[in-house]
């Protein structure tokens, strides 16, 4: 009895071990397959990018690396349009919203989750329904107050547009409210000032929270395409992705050409994205965001 | 002036004494903790003006909160909150933006029922959301679940997986616009040579009937990496105990993820449909880049209420009805958001 | 707590102000230095050797009031500075006339143009005195925002006779008034390939072609084998380039709110496409390819396109931007006509300048303005290879003159005209009417609609436009 119950078991142990194989395998089968569909676009992208005009819609035979690549497409289009000019702007740009978005955001975010204040709960509730207003909303009227200030076609509208998000706020007070309160309060009985409990111990532990709203961050405003097209009117203002899209207007049959400006725009924001990105995980964990 | 100071004094101990005997009596919680806050405002009052202090420490306090959050908040009341009001305003005003505004009431509602295009614009927005959002959803949720089993190369997989997000939409919609171009593309050449689909039949994918169904499967493919990470952070939150336990009561994988993994992540699937519906109603420049053509104009197979939005505003200056749009496409956010709260809140009690 | 808040927003306005100087000082010097050097460079050559231009300089000092006496700066709006030749060549001549004056060019890029411009004027706080008005619904825009100047006193104080365009200001007076002069004046005329037709053994286009013919021809001259397609005429995804073959008989406008006249051209063009004779708007659409790309790329035959593209072909052939081997052998011929209608009929475009409202030297713009629409603008646009809205014998004889041109006589003769019909005559609603037209282009050639669902579309919806 004994004996057959174990090798039942026995049996039964071993086509569980079968099933897990199989299981992985075809874990493993699935994600190769969604990664080549993440991947094969931008593959093609690379590839088309140092490739002639015949040459990329060649599909028998397709061949991945032409047998004459033309690099040449990489240093065409810097001349071609002022590509210089819109990836300077785009980087102040980026550069300058994504540190102003971290330390006020944060800052404020500080008093949400450790201060008590007046008029908390309203202020707070002010920020999370903007959240649920799409821009679009109010982006004719916000034109309107902008080009009144005199901001029309200057990058400095794009900042104070971009600047002052009530997501970043919002994730950064779900961060800081993982933190024991104990914390500050201990702080605060050594006598230290609010200003130096931000500056010498929230920020300190707050890395994966800022990395996840610097890739956020960095990612919207370099990616922002409508918001641009509004404020940003005169040539020499223009950023990466309006430049390209210009680009592409103009040079519409230039296809290698098109994927290398493509290629040069993508690869700030992946180079951001994959120094940040050992924290992106655990940030977006411990923002709360999950919900 | 002391005698007024301890007249007011006295007159504020006064109340503070009328106020304990009511708490006493109280028997509502709510209300006795309301009670129990305005008397504390009362005494703190008094101490301040007994201890001859200019400021209380409650100012102070506040002030210093304040200072916080003002750099933050005066660029977004600014920027946002006065825009927003202004907007509410706008849409029963006729303004061509330079001449006189007056004020219309409705009228700029009353003309949408019989706009041609505000009506396509609604229902293709409506149907991208309704195709979008649960495809998105699901994507995210399996790829997250199998990218938090121990397998090789799982950091690999997680990045690949969230590369077309981080992709600036120009770059990577001339990219789709190449690959599922309608004669010379690879997928419509796979589609003639291997699944021998007539020449005339391939399927044109940035116009007519298939165009919104392009613009669901773009949007699934770049945004799901995003949503993924967040289901990702939600999966770690599941303690590992509870799989301990289906498992010793032989619970198989399907059982597992319905009856701990689901409910679990009930949370987090609220925060990613509230976002994805929020981000969804916003859909512009994925359309006006995939289906646009050369001019970005779109056909009303393609139109979408913000593309219609802008038309109203930059092109023809109609910046009341264009307010008016956007009004219509905040009160569908609303109401979805509020349907799926409700609906939350429903489930958690 | 108040006076915090005053003290922190003085800070956030400082910080304001210390980002705006970033901001501006990257990009500020870019847009201004080359319009702040170029005058004064101008000037010295212009003070050095005045003989030749003596004569100028003195009419234009009688013309204008603001001519003699204190210096004056003019700013400019216009687009694409740097591969259009003309803004300069404008400047520098008047400059050279009106030594006082200074014009300031402000580039606003083509894309999108006309909607920059409206931004650009809306309320106050704009600073242009003259701008370039691109098109006509834009236009419209900016005349119902009382952005603009109606210039009809200082036309008639100048005493220029309008007539001398040809009717075309007509197509854009507002309730009696006029707020632009037109300096540039294209038509659309047809561009061939000499070589494909060679190689076809087939005969050249020619200035006086029916539709039929004209079918026929791109019917003969096209080559479906696949890999090595040629085809026979283009279609640039503008509706402008089959709807309007429609208005050539002088019939129809594009305001009359019934479009049941563009069916034979829409089934004309849809059967083309069906038998590969031209390339499919779906494709266009996807690739956005532009008209320049395709003509260029040698295996088109014909393409309809304006008369601005001599200047650009010629141009980009010479600088070797276009393969010569691919498409350096090309000729124009006149728009193909409708039985019965006079050959040379065809649809035009205008470029006007316009005098803002909010302007401080209305006097000095608008002779700025009288001065580049007049014949010596004329001329100057000529010699860069455009047509002026002032068209004579001897401008087209400097056109057909440029080096580059076609050598055949029949590329001369199309560039006669006898009836110009404007692509969009002024109406007050014109740029809504103009998108439902866009719009409904766009389905019916994608296929979405019939052509008889997508005219009635066009009917229904200008109509309720027309009926506000």
């Amino acid at each position: 009895m004994g004996q057959t119950n174990s090798n039942e078991e026995n049996k039964k142990f071993r086509s569980k071990r079968k099933s897990e194989i199989a299981g992985k395998v075809g874990v493993y089968l699935i994600l190769l397959l969604i990664t080549a569909c993440m991947v094969v676009p931008f593959l093609w992208m690379l590839s088309a990018s140092i490739k002639s005009n015949r040459e990329v819609f060649l599909m028998d035979p397709f061949v991945w690396i032409p047998e004459n690549p033309k690099w040449d497409n990489y240093i065409n289009i810097w001349t071609k349009i002022p590509l210089l000019k819109f990836v300077e702007n785009t980087v102040i740009l980026t550069i300058v919203v994504t540190i102003l978005q971290l330390l006020t955001s944060s800052f404020a975010a500080y008093s949400f989750a450790k201060l008590e204040f007046k008029y908390k709960n309203g202020l707070f509730l002010a920020y999370i329904a903007t959240i649920a207003m799409p821009w679009q909303v109010y982006m004719v009227p916000q034109f309107i107050m902008m080009r009144g200030m005199g901001l029309n076609d200057k990058l400095l509208a794009m900042i104070c547009l971009q600047a002052f998000s009530a997501f970043g706020v919002f994730l950064m007070k779900q961060f800081y409210e993982g933190i024991p309160n104990d914390l500050c309060e201990a702080a605060r009985i050594d006598g230290m000032s609010e200003y130096k409990i931000y500056a010498r111990i929230m920020l300190p532990l707050s890395k994966p929270a800022l990395s996840t709203l610097t890739i956020f961050t960095f990612v919207n405003t370099w990616n922002d395409y409508l918001g641009p097209l509004i404020y940003l009117r005169s040539e020499t203002k223009k950023t990466i992705q309006l430049g390209l899209k210009m680009f592409i207007g103009q040079y519409s049959a230039e296809y290698g050409l098109i994927m290398a400006g493509s290629v040069v725009s993508l690869i700030p924001v992946i180079i951001v994205f994959l120094c940040l990105q050992k924290y992106f995980v655990e940030g977006v964990a411990s923002t709360g965001l999950k919900g | 002036m002391d005698e007024k100071k301890a007249a007011q004094v006295k007159k504020l101990e006064a109340e503070s004494a009328e106020l304990m005997k009511m708490i006493r009596t109280e028997g509502d919680i709510e209300k006795k903790k309301k009670l129990i806050a305005k008397r504390d405002g009362i005494q703190r009052k008094a101490t301040a003006i007994r201890n001859n202090r200019r400021i209380s420490r409650e100012t102070k306090r506040d002030m210093v909160a304040y200072s916080f959050i003002a750099p933050n908040f005066i660029g977004f009341a600014v920027f946002t909150l006065i825009p927003i009001v202004f907007a509410f305003l706008l849409a029963f005003m006729d303004w061509d933006g330079s001449n006189e505004a007056s004020f219309v009431g409705l009228k700029n509602f009353q003309k949408m029922v019989g706009d041609t295009f505000f009506v396509a614009a609604f229902k293709n927005t409506i149907i991208y959301v309704i195709g979008t959002v649960p495809l998105t959803m699901i994507a995210s949720l399996a790829l997250a679940i199998v990218l938090n089993q121990k397998i090789k190369a799982r950091g690999f997989f997680r990045t690949v997986a969230f590369f077309p997000y981080v992709a600036s939409l120009v770059a990577i919609t001339a990219v789709w616009s190449m690959i599922f171009h309608p004669s010379k593309g690879p997928i419509n050449y796979l589609l003639l040579t291997v699944f021998g689909v007539p020449q005339n039949e391939l399927p044109k994918w940035f116009s007519g009937s298939l165009v919104l169904f392009t613009l669901i499967l773009f949007s699934v493919w770049k945004y799901m990496g995003y949503y993924m990470v967040i289901y990702l952070a939600g999966l770690q939150g599941i303690s590992a105990e509870l799989y301990e336990a289906g498992s010793l009561d032989g619970a198989t994988t399907w059982q597992k993820f319905r009856y701990i993994t689901w409910p679990q992540l009930r949370s987090t699937t609220f925060f990613v449909v509230v976002m994805l519906t929020i981000n969804c109603f916003k859909v512009y420049d994925i359309a006006v880049m995939l289906a646009g053509g050369g001019d970005g104009k779109l056909s009303t197979s393609a139109t979408v209420l913000v593309y219609y939005i802008y038309q109203n505003a930059f092109n023809y200056w109609d910046l009341g009805y264009s307010s008016a749009l956007a009004m219509v496409l905040f009160l569908m956010v609303l109401v979805v958001t509020l349907i799926q709260f409700r609906y939350e809140k429903k489930l958690s009690e | 707590m108040k006076k915090k808040l005053v003290s922190v927003l003085l800070a956030a306005t400082m910080l304001a102000s210390v980002l705006a100087g970033c901001g501006g000082s990257d990009s500020a010097p870019a847009a201004d230095a080359p319009a702040e050097t170029a005058p004064a460079e101008e000037a010295a050559p212009a003070e050095s050797e005045p003989a030749p231009e003596a004569e100028d300089t003195a009419e234009a000092g009688e013309e204008a009031p603001a001519a003699d006496g204190e210096a004056v700066t003019l700013k400019w709006a216009i687009w694409d500075k740097d591969i259009t030749p003309y803004w300069q060549a404008l400047k520098d001549n008047y400059e050279a006339a009106n030594p006082n004056v200074t014009i300031e060019m402000t580039d606003l890029g083509s894309t999108d143009y006309m909607t920059v411009l409206a931004t650009e004027l809306s309320g106050s706080g704009s600073d242009f005195d003259v701008v370039t008005i691109k098109d006509v619904p834009g236009y419209a825009t900016l005349v119902s925002k009382n952005t603009l100047e109606p210039l009809d006193s200082y036309i008639s104080a100048a005493g220029i006779d309008v007539s001398q365009y040809g009717g075309v200001d007509k197509q854009v007076t507002v309730n009696g008034s006029l707020y632009e002069l037109p300096f540039r004046n294209d038509f659309w005329v047809v561009f061939y390939n000499k070589d494909i037709f060679d190689n076809a053994g087939v005969a050249y286009p020619t200035n006086d072609m029916t539709f039929e013919e004209y079918d026929a021809l791109a019917r003969q001259v096209a080559d479906p084998t696949f890999g090595a397609q040629v085809y026979g005429t283009h279609y640039h995804t503008w509706r402008s380039a089959v709807q309007l073959f429609g208005v050539l008989d002088g019939q129809h406008t594009i305001l009359d709110g019934t479009y049941d006249y563009f069916k034979p051209y829409y089934e004309m063009v849809l059967k083309q496409e069906d038998d590969t004779i031209c390339r499919n708007y779906a494709d266009l659409s996807a690739e956005g390819l532009h008209y320049s790309a395709a003509f260029s790329g040698g295996d088109v035959a014909m393409l309809n396109m304006g008369s601005w593209y001599i200047s650009t072909l010629i141009a980009s052939l010479q600088s070797g931007e276009y393969d010569s081997s691919l498409c350096g052998n090309w000729g124009i011929v006149k728009y193909p006509h409708a039985e019965g209608v006079e050959a040379g009929s065809t649809l035009g475009t205008i470029t006007g300048l316009a005098v803002t409202s909010v302007s401080a030297n209305k006097e000095a713009a608008f002779d700025f303005v009288e001065w580049v629409s007049g014949a010596e603008g004329a001329k100057v646009m000529a010699e860069t290879g455009n047509f002026p809205a002032l068209m004579t014998d001897e401008v087209a004889g400097i056109i057909a003159g440029l080096e580059g041109f076609p050598a055949d006589p029949e590329s001369k003769e199309a560039l006669s005209v006898s009836n110009l019909y404007l692509e969009v005559p002024y109406a007050e609603n014109v740029s809504e009417i103009n998108d439902i037209l866009d719009t409904y282009h766009k389905s019916i050639m994608n296929r979405e609609m019939t052509v008889d669902e997508g005219i009635a579309a066009m009917n229904e919806e200008v109509g309720k436009v027309l009926g506000q």
